[in-house]
């Protein structure tokens, strides 16, 4: 019973925080971020705990595995601008996924995080089952991977658009890969806001990334 | 409404299968990308046609967000991560990620642009 109002709630909560967004269209009310705040104020206020959000948000979350597969549909649509972008879009998803994990790992050395965490920051960039699945390979801790994944993706949907408008990046391919090879599944609902090409991109960069780290991550540890 | 669930329920079918297929291969590719690129080859090659999925899809992607809240929700076991030394763990997760965001944009605005002018030039021609 409590789980189907903890996701009544989270359904009613995402459509009032889409409403609020759409009217104001300020980068820090960004659906992901506020719905998520409002949801972790609301079960602290009733004492319950995230095991018990998940009895009913389980459900929501197992139709991320379809979403993903329906990512196809946008990647069908747009084979055409693919095709011709594919060095490009293969060459920026690569050194993209270089940058992110390279610099992640190099950051947190710089800071002396114990080892344990800097393993779990390294795949912040790429979609969370992946994610995790690459810091159980590496010893990292999985869960606190995915954390940081949601981190990248929220912050990447809110800063991502302003950083494009400064910088004249306004092109589909440009937007696309940016926030799919930075920020993911979040990023790519981001891109599906401002298109649909942006978003068949930035599910192609996403996905690219996702093999590029699972490949480079085990390597890049041995450095 | 009724098509759109049948529809869903065939998406997560080939969710199951690239999960299925990734156990089997032992891949580190999770089955959700395996069966996109499945969905992707269905539809490449003719056997499956796009209004098969069209409907479901669409419905899937544009609450692509309401799906990920679970997830996110999940940072709530992870509060002290915002406080003390941890709070670098987080500047840097978002320093980094803005450094993918710049160097992949400039990338793929810089190669769309050049492809642009070769196929003005080459049409000009």
């Amino acid at each position: 019973m409590i789980g189907v109002s903890l996701l009544i709630w989270t359904i009613v909560v995402y459509i009032a925080m889409r409403k609020l967004y759409a009217r104001f269209y300020f980068p820090l009310l960004v659906p992901v971020a506020t719905s998520t705040v409002v949801i972790i104020i609301t079960l602290s206020l009733f004492h319950l705990s995230y095991e018990q959000y998940m009895t009913g948000g389980k459900w929501l979350a197992h139709l991320l595995g379809p979403a993903v597969v329906a990512l196809a549909l946008p990647l069908y649509q747009h084979r055409h601008t693919l095709k011709q972008f594919l060095w490009p879009l293969l060459c920026s998803t690569f050194f993209g996924t270089i940058i992110g994990m390279g610099s992640g790992l190099l950051f947190a050395r710089l800071f002396h995080l114990p080892e344990q965490i800097v393993r779990s920051i390294i795949p912040k960039s790429v979609t969370s089952p992946v994610a995790m699945d690459i810091a159980k390979l590496i010893a990292g801790i999985p869960t606190l991977a995915a954390v940081y994944v949601m981190i990248a993706g929220i912050f990447g949907a809110m800063f991502g658009p302003i950083i494009f408008q400064r910088l004249h990046i306004t092109t589909a391919l440009g937007i696309g890969s940016g926030l799919g090879a930075a920020s993911h599944g979040i990023g790519t609902a981001k891109a599906l806001e401002i298109g649909k090409k942006e978003a068949a991109i930035s599910s192609v960069a996403m996905t690219l990334s996702a093999i590029f780290a699972s490949l480079l991550c085990p390597l890049l540890l041995l450095l | 409404m009724g098509i759109t669930v049948i529809q869903i329920g065939g998406l997560y079918a080939l969710y199951m299968i690239g999960s299925f297929i990734q156990q089997l291969l032992h891949v580190p590719i999770p089955g959700s990308m395996i069966g996109m690129l499945l969905l992707f080859l269905l539809l490449m090659t003719g056997i499956v046609k796009e209004k098969w999925v069209a409907r479901g899809a669409n419905m899937l992607l544009s609450h692509l967000t309401l799906l990920f809240i679970p997830a996110t929700v999940g940072v709530m076991d992870y509060v002290e991560l915002f406080s003390g030394k941890g709070i670098w763990s987080v500047v840097i997760v978002i320093v980094s990620t803005m450094m993918v965001m710049v160097f992949a944009g400039f990338i793929g605005q810089w190669a769309q642009t050049r492809e642009q002018k070769r196929v003005r030039e080459v049409k000009g021609a």
